[in-house]
């Protein structure tokens, strides 16, 4: 049987999407020139051969401070684990020495990692003259990969320190397989890796559900104000394609061009959100700051054991005016950590607080979901109530009433199927126990004692 | 009756009470005399008690080593184990194939560990069917680990591992146990992450070989085609030691696997302790119909007469809702004081492992009686030996069953295996062929690692590990045209002599080792909230799956809504009714080409080449349960599933059609009968699974070259158009073939004796499920009619 016959039928031969139509018509390739031209870069060679550079400085943003606490903050492992090899091997002081700061990001041929994930553009970038300096690296083809890791080699030996936007779990990590994969270049690395995704989300997730790099330009760093502008900036998803395009001869090299700038905006962007970040860590009411990234600064400094600075915060964000349910959790991280310093009173003053801030009617109950529920917050209130007046203040009955605020709410959100069902059993279980306890030590002391 | 009974020879008290129970399961059921062919105790086998044969151990291993296994009381080996130690030490692959129980762990271990220990760069890949197996393999090294001062790492990697573990694993794994599945999707293509365990990888452990067939083997063979060359990206060349159960041509398979010279040792020399193998067949209630009586009954009924002796019985069924059935019988044969642990338990998939290890412990340490088991069992898990095996139902394979009764094997004293035999085809095949099963193995493990869907899927896998060159070999196929073909189709680009991977997706996520094709269809119960509760491959939606079906999920009746194509999901509503529905379905096969083609008789020929497959349900009957009346029926819209792929054929030429003794429906459904029953052996001979073939009939062609229009085939009764010059097609169902259409072809004389057998062995008298198929869907003299057409291809000239 013929060989074309047999593969027109294998179903894993078949082009997987359909060819969109292009905008432009195609332009074949007497290539690297013209593209050169257009993005505004000259061909380079090093030892490993060719490659595109495109260099770029540019006023804004400006360059930033960084102080050795604050570094401390973005360094110190956000969940305890042990530093990781590219975590820190210089002290936070050589660290905060920002000439030895690199920006980079890479536009990849896709976001799935693996071996067959390239980075065909690696951006770099740093602090120059007042302003940012940024150079692309750019693989004309898939032959040009060497020259390229090698050209980001060279930069990484002057700036010992990476500074990324996720590029601890994506960007680095797809750099160091493809130096792997070379089997000829070592990758240089990094003495120091910052990544500002972490302190992102901590600091504006809450008010910004999303924390991608364009979101914080428009909404955190002042978008309009900015001078970039993302209004003709590509999709980031598309990316790939137009890439795979252009290795065909079938793309637009204006497509291409629009990868650069792309990757020149999120490296000034990132360059400008580090500012941010460090501003507030570096002093943070030296910046108008809103009431949610108060709280998510309180958050960060609580979870690095700055617990003085944490309460600070707290107190600020919720005079500041946090939502309903934020309020109520700065008011618990307050109670929890004046408990810690044997502040039992103001303790208990902070959680009756929480629940008169929060009081939530059954109309209001209607609609929420699991996730929206702000009871459990309130539950342990009633409970870390109940446990102050029975063993510390040993007024049983107010103890009994809290036990029994506590029961009524919980058997409410279990009904309305607000709480998972094993985890709330099992509050109503402790609950139900103290309550017995208390009501058999009320009928043996507490009507000695309370009852005139 | 079987062939070797050798009872006389035999003495003492084990034997005593295998006699009782024996007895008592002879004079249980029939109310037939003895002697009739229709005996329950179909065959019984006895293997006589072997001594060990023992090697000293080798000079070369060393001390600490040798002292680790003399503590755990291995002092010296037995003959096989240093054979196999041997010859890996001499840098050969192999293939161990011995019986359950005979110590195939050491073969590979003691070598492994020895390499480690003299080198501490060595590092070592096991690969395991499934992830208990791994598990279990886990406990063994680290126990040997333990002995030799945690000298060396020993890890699994599955899917289980958590994220924060796998860098360490990665890193410090002498030893990495996993399966072929996170081969193929998690170590692969992140092997820049492994660059320490593949820049000195030497190992790599293949056990249970004999698994790997058909489609499963046909994709690991890929798998290990990526393995060997990010290895030699690594420049390491691998060495293979396999182990599998007794198959007929495991160095084949093995060697196929690999693509490597392997080594075969299949000699013993472990201990054998005395045991009886029991071929037990249920008495038949309806002569008539064939009915028997049921086997899971049956099985219970036999279980029981072990465990009132207070013999440790594992049952084994070969679905998990007969594991269910089966332990609801046996506990309420067996209550126990309230309070007291249950002594029966149940072991299958879906246990959480902890429960597991603790039903595995109960078995070792006696307190657990009694485990109903599916095939979680049967491979090597170590639960110790027990006193008896009872399997409801053939596994299917030979090489299971034996691996199943292994289960059973005192080191001192009788042991006992009972395979009661259900109605289906092979069971009553074995019934009545019992030295078939106790001769020297027949079944041949197929792979066909070159099927083009399969083998490309796998290139497009290996591209985005490494850019493939022209030069490099994979499979038998011509490289640069495929690499050419998939640069059209823009997965691949050219830059000099390299292809590079062009696609944002990740290749291997498409690409399911196990199922037929990796387009499933999602069920959603939309009967209240919607819900999914389960997945369907591709052809068995068509069947079961077609608007208006009755889907039936654990047990429970589902009305299929509606069946959307585009989103490949079918939605379902809970329902009770008092019928099945069972999918009326159009096949046609028409001939491509003709690859090889011989005379079977003077009017009949025999064939195999390649043919494309047309199917489409276009109805469905209703069936009422248990009285199976046909009461009602539907016509479907479903579109049609085009399949080229590979078959062995019979062509039963106009002369020996006319000649046949009979009506022309009698000899219609002579064609259907004797098709049902080749199917039946065929799986046998190719030992896969149901599933993986399948058959239709077609009018031939006029004439070869001319491609005649679609002649097809109606599979249900009633309809049946006539033919003239029929061939009747044993197809693989799998796109491209699997590679069973020439090993069909050169078995055919086999394939129609034991066809024959099968038929004119059936204790029925028109036919039945067991052998042409149920009388009362057939009609009238079918089972004479299948007999007749058989005669007549086996005439010679």
């Amino acid at each position: 049987m013929q060989t074309t016959e047999r593969f027109a039928r294998i179903a894993a031969l078949k082009p997987t999407r359909q060819r969109v139509a292009l905008e432009t018509p195609p332009v074949r390739s007497e290539d690297g020139d013209r593209l050169a031209q257009l993005v505004g870069g000259t061909v380079e060679r090093n030892r490993y051969g060719q490659h595109l550079l495109v260099r770029r400085w540019y006023a804004q943003p400006e360059a930033c401070e960084a102080s050795p606490d604050a570094l401390k903050l973005l360094l110190s492992p956000a969940h305890g684990r042990a530093r990781t090899a590219s975590g820190s091997s210089w002290p936070p002081t050589a660290i905060a020495d920002t000439a030895q700061w690199l920006f980079l990001d890479t536009e990849t041929t896709g976001l799935a990692g693996g071996t067959g994930t390239y980075a065909f553009l690696v951006g770099v970038a740093w602090w120059d003259s007042g302003g940012l300096q940024v150079e692309q690296f750019f693989m004309r083809d898939y032959d040009e990969e060497h020259a390229v890791l090698e050209a980001l080699n060279q930069r990484m030996a002057a700036r010992r320190v990476l500074v990324t936007f996720n590029g601890k779990a994506f960007d680095w990590p797809l750099l160091e397989a493809r130096y792997t994969m070379t089997r000829a270049i070592r990758p240089r690395v990094p003495a120091a890796h910052l990544d500002l995704l972490h302190p992102a989300r901590q600091l504006w997730r809450l008010r910004l559900g999303s924390v991608r790099l364009a979101e914080l330009e428009k909404h955190v760093l002042g978008g309009d104000r900015l001078a970039w502008s993302r209004q003709r900036d590509i999709e980031s998803w598309l990316i790939p394609q137009i890439y795979f395009d252009y290795l065909r001869g079938v793309g637009s090299h204006l497509d291409l061009a629009g990868v650069f700038q792309h990757n020149q905006m999120d490296l000034r962007g990132l360059a400008a959100l580090t500012g941010r970040v460090m501003g507030l860590l570096n002093d943070s009411s030296a910046f108008p700051c809103d009431a949610l990234e108060l709280f998510g600064l309180s958050r960060m400094q609580q979870r690095r054991g700055q617990e003085a600075r944490a309460q600070r915060l707290y107190e600020r964000a919720i005079h500041a005016g946090l939502p309903r349910q934020l309020d109520a959790s700065a008011r618990r991280q307050l109670a929890i950590l004046a408990r810690r310093q044997g502040d039992y009173d103001h303790a208990a003053r902070l959680w009756q607080q929480l629940l008169e801030a929060g009081e939530t009617s059954p109309q209001d109950l209607r609609g929420l979901t699991k996730a929206g529920f702000s009871g459990i917050q309130r539950i342990e209130a009633y409970e870390q109530l109940a446990i102050h007046f029975e063993h510390r203040v040993r007024k049983p009955r107010r103890a009994i009433e809290y036990t029994r605020a506590a029961r009524l709410e919980l058997r409410r959100a279990l009904r309305l199927g607000l709480v998972e069902l094993a985890r709330g059993r099992k509050l109503l279980a402790q609950v139900e126990h103290r309550l017995a306890r208390l009501e058999r030590k009320g009928g043996q002391i507490g009507r000695l004692l309370e009852r005139p | 009756m079987g062939h070797s009974l050798a009872l006389r020879q035999v003495a003492g008290d084990s034997l005593a009470r295998m006699r009782e129970i024996i007895s008592a399961l002879g004079s249980r059921g029939p109310t037939a005399p003895r002697g009739r062919p229709d005996e329950v105790i179909a065959a019984l086998h006895h293997i006589p008690a072997r001594e060990a044969r023992w090697a000293t151990m080798p000079q070369w291993v060393r001390a600490e080593l040798a002292s680790a296994y003399r503590s755990k009381g291995i002092e010296r080996l037995y003959t096989h184990q240093a054979e196999a130690a041997e010859a890996v030490r001499a840098g050969r692959n192999i293939a161990v194939v011995t019986p359950t129980a005979s110590g195939k762990t050491v073969c590979y271990n003691l070598p492994v560990l020895n390499a480690i220990l003299e080198n501490s760069d060595t590092r070592a890949l096991y690969l395991f069917p499934t992830k208990a197996l791994a598990q279990d393999q886990l406990a063994e090294l680290h126990d040997l680990g333990q002995r030799l001062e945690n000298r060396f790492g020993v890890f699994t990697y599955d899917g289980d591992t958590p994220a924060d573990a796998r860098r360490a694993i990665r890193e410090q794994g002498h030893i990495v146990l996993t399966n072929p599945d996170m081969l193929h999707a998690g170590i692969l293509p992140h092997h820049t992450k492994w660059t320490r365990l593949f820049e000195n990888l030497h190992y790599v452990v293949l056990d249970e070989l004999h698994t790997y067939r058909g489609v499963f083997g046909s994709h690991l063979a890929n798998v290990l085609r990526r393995l060997r060359r990010v290895a030699r990206f690594y420049g390491r060349e691998l060495q293979f030691i396999c182990s599998s159960a007794t198959i007929a041509n495991p160095g084949e398979l093995a060697t196929r696997l690999t693509e490597s010279q392997v080594e075969v040792i299949d000699s013993s020399g472990a201990p054998q302790a005395e045991k009886f193998f029991l071929f037990y067949n249920p008495p038949v209630v309806n002569r008539y119909l064939g009915i028997r009586r049921s086997y899971i009954g049956e099985t219970s009924r036999v279980t029981q007469e072990f465990l009132a002796r207070n013999l440790q019985t594992i049952a084994f069924a070969n679905s998990r809702l007969h594991t269910e059935v089966l332990l609801t019988y046996l506990r309420q044969a067996n209550p126990v004081a309230p309070g007291q642990p249950d002594k029966i338990h149940a072991y299958r998939g879906g246990y959480l492992p902890g429960e597991r290890r603790e039903i595995e412990r109960g078995l070792r340490e006696g307190t657990i009686r009694g485990v109903v088991a599916t095939n979680a069992l049967e491979l090597g898990i170590d639960v110790g030996s027990l006193d008896a095996v009872v399997m409801a139902g053939y596994p299917g394979t030979i090489a299971s069953t034996w691996q199943r009764a292994g289960r059973a094997g005192r080191r001192s004293g009788s042991s006992c295996a009972v395979l009661v035999c259900s109605s289906a085809p092979l069971d009553q095949f074995m019934a009545h062929h019992p030295d078939y099963f106790f001769g020297r193995s027949p079944e041949h493990a197929h792979v066909h690692p070159d099927n083009l869907e399969i083998l490309v899927n796998h290139l497009k896998c290996a591209a985005f590990e490494l850019p493939l060159t022209a030069e490099e070999r994979f499979g038998d196929v011509d490289l640069a045209a495929l690499c050419e073909r998939l640069e059209e189709a823009g997965y691949l680009h050219r830059t000099g002599t390299h292809w590079h991977w062009t696609q944002e997706a990740y290749p291997a996520d498409a690409v399911s080792l196990r199922a037929v094709t990796s387009d499933n269809f999602v069920i959603v119960d939309i009967t209240d909230q919607p819900e999914v509760i389960g997945e369907c491959d591709f052809p068995s939606a068509l069947t079961t799956l077609h608007p208006k079906a009755i889907y039936l999920h654990q047990g429970q009746q589902y009305h299929v809504e509606r069946l959307d194509f585009e989103q490949r999901k079918a939605y379902v509503k809970s329902v009770a009714t008092d019928y099945f529905t069972d999918a009326i379905r159009y096949t046609q096969v028409r001939i491509l080409e003709t690859s090889e083609a011989a005379r079977a008789a003077a009017h009949a020929e025999r064939a195999h080449g390649d043919v494309l497959v047309r199917s489409q349900v276009v109805g469905f009957k209703k069936i009422k349960f248990f009285t199976h009346e046909n009461v009602g029926a539907g016509k479907l819209e479903l579109p049609e599933n085009e399949m080229h792929t590979t078959s062995y054929w019979v062509t039963l030429e106009r002369q020996l059609v006319e000649s046949l003794p009979c009506s022309v429906s009698e000899r219609q459904n002579g064609m259907y009968g004797l098709l049902y029953a080749l199917e039946s052996v065929a799986t046998l001979l190719l030992m896969c699974d149901r599933r993986d073939l399948a058959s239709a009939i077609g009018e031939r062609p006029p004439s070869p070259g001319i491609q005649s229009e679609w002649e097809g085939s109606l599979e249900t009764t009633g309809q049946l158009s006539e033919f003239f010059e029929p061939n009747l097609y044993l197809y693989d169902a799998y796109p491209g073939g699997i590679g069973f259409s020439e090993p069909l072809f050169r078995a055919h004389e086999l394939l129609m004796q034991q066809t024959q057998d099968l038929i004119s062995s059936c204790p029925c008298e028109r036919g039945c499920p067991s052998c042409v198929g149920p009388a009362g869907e057939r009609g009238e003299r079918t089972k004479e009619a299948a007999l007749a057409i058989l005669n007549q291809v086996r005439a010679q000239e």
